[in-house]
């Protein structure tokens, strides 16, 4: 039973990790064919839909524990996860914002990248999800080893991610930051989201340190919970940056 | 009080003082090293003194309480900037640039805004606000049940209890009411003639922005207070629902307090509180200090309002569903909400100034194609909705306290509960009327005059039921203190909701704006808003604090000396500010005759500023020999009052259960709260 269950929820990542992977190619055809604004904001949304839904579980949220004991670990489960999806919202503001900013300074313009490496990074960001998703899913089902395995993938890949964004394209890029309100957006964006992914990755850190100590069980594992939700929140973000960066509008 | 804490109190006094020379020398000191000569004049620097006021304070703490808690917290602040400021400049000095610089006080702004932000982490540290949480990452259990200490001087550590944490936020706004206050009476003294007698340009500009953005922090922590030691005892929990956060968004709010007032002994600013681009990007070192500071006081509100939000979903008692709440969570969630979302766009056109002045990234700079009217936009996107931050818990506190004294049923429970939360939605759509006149899209202007006008209508709602629930009200002759505070507040506050329509009409605001009118308007909506409010609910609630009594004589004579000078001062703004006064100004011409006017607001203020100390006085008063109180005074129905004053530890013993409507005052045989007996 727990093995058919395990290979279902395998299935199920693949799946939408597969699907996601799609819409990630269609949105780089959008952008290399017509520059529909509509469509590949579309597109974003169904991405960032599907990874709320199966990869941060956001159902969670109204599910009720019917528990009345505070101090029970159902209890606080419930409350840790609506405190923290209200600080995810809370940062989805400043994300937002950096949003509002990009598209008053540069309009339908956008900044000179090199379009192979924001494809390259989006794929990793990508690839750390759907091993981010494995690493919970195997804490669920008890799977220490599997859990440690998908975590350091994860940790390697957002590693990985930030090398190829700060170390590679902040020093490729035909720019540097006080050129024009272009660049300088550019920077804080793709800077931000860095902050967050190094955020992450230290939480992640945390995270695979306590469950190498054998701190988490399946049951119980609500710090596993924070950071993988954290983890795909960043990868969120970058559905709606990668596109804003790269793809939408002409080149300035 | 013990004979060895009454001597640990003079000789904090005399630390006090210590501290108070001791800071004021560093401060000459710092002045004569930036200005290469040494001046006697520099002794009666204000920003000297500042830099003595703060060293004094951490004195004074000091001799109260030793080196622990809060006094540690700001040693280890100094140590942490030091230490950031030094890594900076040691950063610079390998790549070449010079690692210091005397024109910004030694260390380079970079070096600053980075210690700022490392003293802030150490503060936090320092405190131990941060113990618990860094224990849990290196894998130790966290205990749920925290240990109660006693005596005053846990209120100067870190404590989980929400009550300590409400009265720790609530004598710290007090504080910083203070402290702002102090500065408008010295830029009042100032206006109180034309032409410059007392401080020079600069000064009063950082002043008069100061003030502006002191007396927010202040707003903001007082509503903290008054929400983290009632809410939790109106919807009858034991505590918050995450304690630790709750005590850490309260200690984040201290390093950010002293940030902003640092800006001041560091070059000051002379933006306002708004801190608008260009101008701010040009500003002296102080702008960077107080755009840090007020980053981090953001913290303090977006945590606080998300502890506030879920413990409202998850910890009500039995039987209280939403429309069975108390209306001051109703408008505390309401408040919650703007504050959780809202607050993180302005920290982001903060960080984004602060960037372009740090590292040149030109987001501002119309040349590289930045654009200034952003930052308004995202400045305002917060701005606004803020105000109803501030006014939202006091229009609560309006509505909780009518009906109790009153001894009727608060007239339309539900459209006042759901007015709370239209106003903070319609908050959010009308941040551009501050933009009118900034040079924006003119198609904007006509959409958010409407949205903001529109705005007058959930606020109507609550106006129609203060005066329902008056209406054939069981007055007692003499009325007591809160009310008398919630009376003015009315009062006040009709009178700064009055002024805002022509202020939110395009027509007329292009005349209004930048004038004294938009000032005496403003002033309104907060006194009226926020200040009675907040006194009312000090005079109402400080018995379930203490157990005493405030004084009702010095109450009354605190009321009657406060409100006709404010009426006084705000009036004789907004007459000025229609002959053509500008905001705003350091000085003005003698030949448009505004002397008698600006002296008599200047004597007003002073007279508020007495009032305030007739309430300082009170507390002190009041807590040593009070009348004791220690049941339900007020003949309250809400839970809080149904258990003895102060709180007990738990605050119920005994879990309650809501079984009617809360505000059934005068209805024979109506029962909200039953406590649960122990079976």
């Amino acid at each position: 039973m727990a093995h058919q269950k395990h290979s279902g929820s395998l299935i199920q990542g693949i799946v939408i990790f597969v699907i996601l992977a799609f819409l990630t190619f269609i949105e780089f055809f959008i952008a290399i064919t017509n520059q529909s604004l509509l469509l590949l904001s579309l597109v974003a949304l169904v991405k960032a839909s599907l990874v709320m839904y199966y990869y941060m579980h956001i159902y969670k949220l109204v599910e009720s524990d019917h528990e009345t004991d505070h101090h029970s670990f159902a209890w606080k489960l419930t409350t840790n996860r609506l405190g923290f999806w209200l600080f995810i919202l809370s940062d989805a503001f400043l994300f937002a914002g950096l949003l509002v900013t990009r598209f008053n300074l540069l309009g339908m313009t956008r900044p000179e990248l090199n379009q192979y490496l924001g494809l390259a990074v989006t794929a990793v960001l990508l690839i750390s999800s759907f091993f981010m998703n494995r690493a919970e899913t195997q804490m669920g089902m008890g799977n220490q080893k599997g859990f440690l395995i998908s975590t350091a993938i994860t940790i390697i890949l957002g590693v990985g991610f930030l090398a190829g964004v700060v170390g590679i394209e902040w020093q490729e890029a035909p720019f540097a930051a006080g050129d024009s309100a272009a660049s300088a957006v550019f920077f804080m964006m793709t800077g931000m989201h860095a902050f967050h992914v190094l955020t992450g990755v230290i939480f992640l850190g945390i995270v695979f340190n306590n469950g190498r100590r054998g701190l988490y069980s399946a049951e119980q594992h609500w710090a596993v919970e924070a950071a993988t939700v954290y983890w795909h929140f960043i990868d969120v973000v970058w559905i709606f940056f990668y596109p804003a960066l790269y793809l939408i509008g002409r080149l300035a | 009080m013990t004979k060895s804490s009454s001597r640990g109190f003079q000789s904090a006094l005399l630390f006090l003082v210590i501290g108070l020379v001791a800071g004021t020398l560093i401060g000459v000191i710092l002045h004569t090293l930036t200005t290469g000569k040494f001046e006697v004049a520099y002794l009666m620097d204000l920003p000297s003194w500042m830099l003595g006021l703060l060293v004094g304070i951490a004195a004074f703490f000091y001799g109260l309480i030793g080196y622990t808690g809060l006094v540690r917290g700001l040693v280890w602040q100094v140590v942490g900037t030091l230490a950031g400021a030094l890594l900076v400049s040691g950063i610079r000095f390998l790549l070449g640039l010079p690692p210091f610089d005397l024109n910004t006080f030694g260390f380079t702004e970079p070096a600053w805004v980075t210690g700022a932000i490392t003293g802030t982490l150490a503060f936090l540290a320092g405190v131990g606000a941060l113990t618990d949480w860094y224990m849990s990452a290196l894998g130790h259990p966290l205990s749920d049940e925290h240990e109660h200490q006693h005596g005053w001087q846990r209120y100067f550590g870190v404590s989980l209890d929400h009550k300590v944490i409400g009265i720790q936020y609530t004598v710290t706004s007090l504080l910083m009411l203070s402290i702002g206050g102090s500065f408008a009476l010295i830029f009042r003294t100032e206006l109180s003639q034309s032409g410059l007698q007392v401080l020079s340009l600069q000064l009063y500009n950082s002043l008069m922005s100061l003030h502006g953005m002191v007396m927010i922090v202040s707003l903001l922590l007082g509503i903290a207070g008054v929400i983290n030691y009632l809410v939790p005892m109106m919807i009858g929990a034991k505590d918050m629902a995450f304690p630790r956060l709750n005590a850490f968004s309260y200690w984040i709010a201290i390093p950010a307090a002293v940030l902003l007032l640092s800006s001041l002994a560091l070059g000051g600013f002379d933006t306002g509180w708004t801190g608008y681009p260009p101008l701010s990007v040009r500003a002296p070192l102080g702008m960077s200090m107080f755009f840090v500071g007020v980053w981090v006081a953001g913290w303090s509100s977006i945590l606080g309002a998300l502890n506030l939000i879920v413990t409202m979903l998850r910890l009500r008692a039995d039987g209280m569903i939403a429309f069975k709440m108390p209306i001051f969570v109703w408008a505390a969630t309401a408040t919650s909400i703007i504050s959780l979302t809202a607050t993180q766009m302005i920290g982001l056109a903060f960080q984004l100034v602060l960037f372009q002045r740090l590292l040149g990234m030109p987001f501002f700079d119309v040349a590289k194609g930045g654009n200034p009217i952003l930052f308004q936009h995202l400045f305002w996107f917060y701005s606004h909705p803020v105000v109803y931050v501030f006014v939202l818990p006091g229009l609560g506190v309006i509505s909780e306290l009518l009906p109790v004294f009153v001894r009727k049923p608060l007239f339309g429970y539900k459209w006042v509960a759901m007015s709370s939360l239209g106003i903070a939605l319609v908050g959010f759509l009308v941040w551009a009327h501050h933009m009118f006149s900034s040079g924006m899209n003119e198609y904007l202007r006509v959409p958010f005059m409407y949205s903001t006008l529109l705005v007058a209508v959930p606020t109507g709602v609550k106006f129609f039921s203060w005066v329902a629930t008056l209406w054939q009200g069981k007055l007692t002759r003499e009325l007591p203190t809160p009310m008398l505070f919630v009376l003015g507040g009315i009062v006040v506050f009709l009178l700064g909701g009055l002024t805002g329509p022509p202020n939110a009409t395009v027509s007329t605001d292009l005349h209004l704006t930048d004038t004294y009118f938009i000032v005496g308007h403003f002033h309104d909506t907060m006194f009226g808003g926020y200040v009675f409010p907040f006194f009312a609910a000090l005079y109402y609630w400080f018995p379930k604090a203490t157990g005493k009594r405030l004084n009702e004589k010095l109450g009354k004579l605190h009321f009657w000396l406060m409100t006709p000078s404010f009426l006084v001062m705000t009036l004789f703004m907004m007459r000025v500010g229609l002959l053509g006064m500008r905001r705003r100004i350091a000085d003005y011409d003698p030949a448009l005759s505004f002397d008698p006017w600006h002296l008599a607001m200047t004597i007003s203020a002073f007279l508020i500023a007495i009032s305030i100390c007739i309430f300082f006085y009170n507390v002190y008063i009041s807590s040593k020999k009070g009348e004791s109180a220690t049941g339900n005074i007020w003949k309250s129905r809400s839970p809080e009052w149904q258990v003895p004053s102060p709180m007990p530890v738990h605050n119920f013993d005994q879990e309650i259960k809501i079984v009617g409507e809360p505000y059934d005052y005068g209805l024979a045989g109506s029962v909200y709260v039953q406590i649960k007996s122990e079976e």
